[in-house]
């Protein structure tokens, strides 16, 4: 009995260490994997990081119309000018002319300032200043309106104290701000495009090129294998753990490097955030890479091509980072929506990693994802089996229909 | 001229047997339409969770609260004891920031000791950050000047004597033709088109791929009568037709059913997108054409197709990008589309205003043209290797 046990093990543990292999020397040796695993993580998170790299816009041009010409009017221009957002690139004799340059995109914005703009303040009334700006892009209605925002204020200050009368500093500042405020931005604080985008674009990587190259890899073992089976028809081939847990060995294997380099090397040649602990961020990517390998496993009995899963499965990475509420606030997700994103584990994955790599969180910030992850991770896991055990029955009776034909043909 | 019958029924064999068409074409692009329309539905996001440290506990500390919960976009979620549990519940994703009121506020700003109150916005979340800054400033904005103002009231002065004196210089912001905000409106209008062109890229690749890697391609050849033109427009013209009702489709979707603006009228921007489906199908014969094999070609069109959202500029602008990028841009339809639909639909300026955009589409739609012997070449003498 023990001699019976031990022999099963050993068998299993060969089996294991084969399919294992055997997956191993299929990823190195299929381009098309190749380009999955090893390339598209490799290159796309430079030239991403690349593309965002300046993280905010600066000095948009904008037009001025002065129509009021005056020391106070000219002062308050060169305040505008001056702050990082904007730069007046043209000053237009009236708003024909502005709006020509608007037209042309020379410009993203026009300043006009009304001719009883001084008058106005002299006699103690609100003087306006009319904005506008291009739509096109929100930067540049956050550039123009910004700058000028501060601008205003900045003068509205100074007027107040001037009329005041006031005799002492300390009284100009109790006339400036009776109450003063301080703001603080967390974990971004140039407020830049990158350093809130670039980590969810990190996550989601590992999870599309993971579907990516198990998906094209399924595929490639349905070309090649007798009556497009999945799996091969082999003495090894036989106990369904070890196939499942063999070949996700392979993968998590090829990944864990590859997410060293994209989680940890990535952020730090581009100065991007990278403020959580180095063993929280692994110990919540475990799950995570482990909850996508079993997703993407699953979803690879679906290929019947190897390039299919190409076509069905890149257009989804941009709803998915839609989905992750990184960019549109989760908050603010539709409940149908919100639903939907908790199939995959980038949603869960996204989260979390910018809670832990962003904002400086530990694992106990990120319990829910990790929670989830985990259960994503089982529950993956199943199905993998699942549809694998599915496979395996459907190809053996496939072989055995094929055997009985040919018997049938023999004897005829 | 011989007739094109028999490639046209040749594709559309082809072309209906295969669901990964069927996915493509169609079922996926509306997925998309449907997606991120009603991701957006609401425009702006409304009643975004803020937190609240109110060390203070006033009237005035309360009612300040109470002020910041009216915002439209704000929605004062929880009140935490201290600025460290606001902190971890940033942490948590419980609230996108939080609004600090110390103790003694009130007391100091009687006084005149010039308290300080802080708020802090997570910016990870970019435009949760931006939108809630904006309310949390002007709040504290108000909120000093409400307490110069009960002075300035008590002292005999009207409201608009008051205003005067409190904010002197107003300014007055146009949006022009998104006076809404509307996020969408601002991301829609080139996601849309961009998902439809990523699957134009793939289809494409995919229509001619296919005969290279299944060893057709010479009867594909032969069938249009060794004329390479013909063989082309018999496979790209049937592809055309449904890509044109998609297209068609996503137009009316945005302007005719969500009312998006769109100054130059439905037709124009019906144009816009046929030359833009034109020059996507023009640029996906390049790539197969450049890397034969299906999987390096349909990797070529992954990679522009996606790579096109973020350097078309429709969200970070092309002017913030490094010089080299600005250049390229210019090999992405996606780029003339955006700013086609920002000349005509948004902003409203005859198409000539924009014809640098319109002629880079014509050049991507006629690449095909400048193709066709390489294209023989590789279908009469490629080899497919696995």
């Amino acid at each position: 009995m023990k001699q019976k046990l031990l022999k099963y093990w050993k068998q299993s543990y060969e089996d294991w260490n084969v399919i294992f292999r055997e997956e191993l020397r299929n990823i190195f040796r299929d381009s098309g994997v190749l380009i999955f695993f090893i390339l598209v993580p490799l290159a796309y998170p430079l030239l991403y990081s690349f593309i965002y790299t300046n993280e905010v816009v600066r000095e948009v041009p904008v037009a001025v119309v002065d129509a009021d010409r005056s020391a106070t009017s000219r002062d308050y221009l060169r305040r505008t000018d001056a702050t990082a957002d904007i730069r007046i690139a043209a000053y237009c004799a009236n708003m024909e002319e502005a709006r020509e340059l608007l037209k042309h995109r020379e410009v993203y914005g026009i300043i006009y300032i009304p001719s009883d703009f001084t008058s106005r303040l002299s006699r103690g009334e609100q003087s306006y200043v009319s904005l506008f700006s291009d739509m096109s892009g929100m930067l540049y209605y956050k550039a123009v309106l910004t700058s000028n925002t501060n601008v205003s204020l900045d003068m509205n200050a100074r007027i107040k104290v001037a009329r005041a009368g006031n005799t002492t500093q300390e009284q100009d500042k109790v006339t400036e701000h009776p109450i003063a405020y301080e703001e603080v931005s967390l974990y971004n604080p140039q407020n830049g495009f990158a350093a809130f985008l670039i980590p969810a674009v990190l996550m989601l990587i590992l999870q599309q090129t993971l579907l990516l190259g198990v998906g094209i890899s399924a595929g490639t073992a349905r070309e090649h294998n007798a009556f497009r089976n999945l799996l091969p028809v082999s003495r090894h081939y036989t106990g369904l753990l070890r196939i499942v847990l063999g070949k996700s060995w392979a993968y998590l294997l090829v990944y864990i490097p590859i997410s060293v380099y994209v989680l940890g090397v990535v952020p730090r040649l581009f100065r991007l955030n990278q403020i959580g602990a180095p063993h929280d961020i692994a110990l919540f990517a475990l799950p995570y890479l482990l909850a996508c390998i079993f997703f993407a496993m699953t979803v690879s009995v679906l290929v019947r091509h190897r390039e299919t899963c190409i076509m069905l499965i890149v257009f989804s990475s941009i709803p998915l980072l839609f989905l992750s509420g990184v960019s549109w606030p989760g908050s603010a997700l539709p409940a149908f929506w919100k639903g939907f994103s908790y199939f995959f584990p980038s949603t869960f994955g996204v989260n979390g990693f910018l809670k832990i790599n962003n904002m400086g969180g530990e694992l106990t910030s990120v319990r829910t994802e990790w929670t989830v992850l985990w259960a994503q991770a089982i529950v993956y896991f199943l199905t993998t089996c699942l549809v694998y055990r599915n496979s395996i029955i459907a190809s053996r009776r496939r072989f055995i229909a094929r055997y009985r034909k040919l018997k049938a043909r023999k004897k005829a | 001229m011989k007739s094109l019958s028999p490639l046209l029924l040749r594709e559309l064999r082809r072309m209906a047997s295969d669901p990964v068409y069927w996915f493509c074409m169609v079922l996926a692009p509306l997925f998309c339409y449907v997606f991120f329309t009603s991701m957006m539905a609401s425009g702006l996001p409304d009643d975004m969770p803020l937190g609240v440290v109110d060390n203070d506990r006033t009237t005035t500390s309360r009612q300040l609260v109470r002020n910041l919960d009216a915002f439209q976009q704000t929605r004062v979620a929880a009140c935490y004891p201290s600025v460290s549990d606001a902190r971890r519940a940033v942490q948590r994703g419980d609230i996108y920031g939080f609004y600090y009121i110390p103790e003694g506020t009130t007391r100091k700003a009687q006084r005149q000791e010039v308290p300080t109150v802080s708020f802090y916005t997570n910016y990870s979340y970019l435009v949760a950050g931006s939108l809630l800054y904006r309310d949390m400033r002007m709040m504290s904005e108000l909120v000093s000047g409400a307490a110069t103002r009960t002075v300035l009231y008590a002292k005999g002065a009207t409201e608009k004597q008051a205003m005067a004196y409190l904010q002197p210089v107003v300014t007055d912001m146009h949006a022009i033709n998104n006076p809404w905000l509307n996020y969408n409106v601002y991301l829609s209008n080139t996601l849309l088109p961009g998902m439809l062109m990523l699957f134009i890229f793939m289809v494409t690749v995919y229509g001619i791929g296919t005969e290279i890697k299944q060893g057709t391609g010479r009867n594909w050849y032969m069938t249009a009568g060794g004329s390479m033109l013909r063989a082309l427009a018999g496979k790209l013209l049937p592809q055309l037709a449904v890509f044109l009702l998609m297209g068609t489709l996503c137009m009316v979707h945005l302007y005719g059913v969500l009312k998006f603006p769109c100054h130059c009228g439905l037709p124009v921007m019906i144009g816009i997108m046929s030359l833009f489906i034109l020059a996507a199908q023009g640029l996906g014969v390049l790539m197969i054409a450049a890397l034969p094999t299906l999987r390096m070609g349909l990797s070529f069109a992954s990679l522009w197709g996606v790579i096109s959202f973020s350097i078309s500029g429709m969200s970070y602008p092309v002017m913030a990008m490094h010089p080299a990028l600005q250049g390229l841009a210019w090999l992405f339809p996606l780029r003339h589309y955006f700013l086609l639909y920002v000349n005509c639909a948004l902003d409203g300026y005859e198409v000539m205003n924009a014809w640098p955009y319109v002629a880079a589409l014509a050049g991507f739609a006629l690449l095909p043209l400048c193709l066709l012997g390489r294209l023989k070449n590789v279908l009469l003498n490629y080899k497919y290797l696995p």
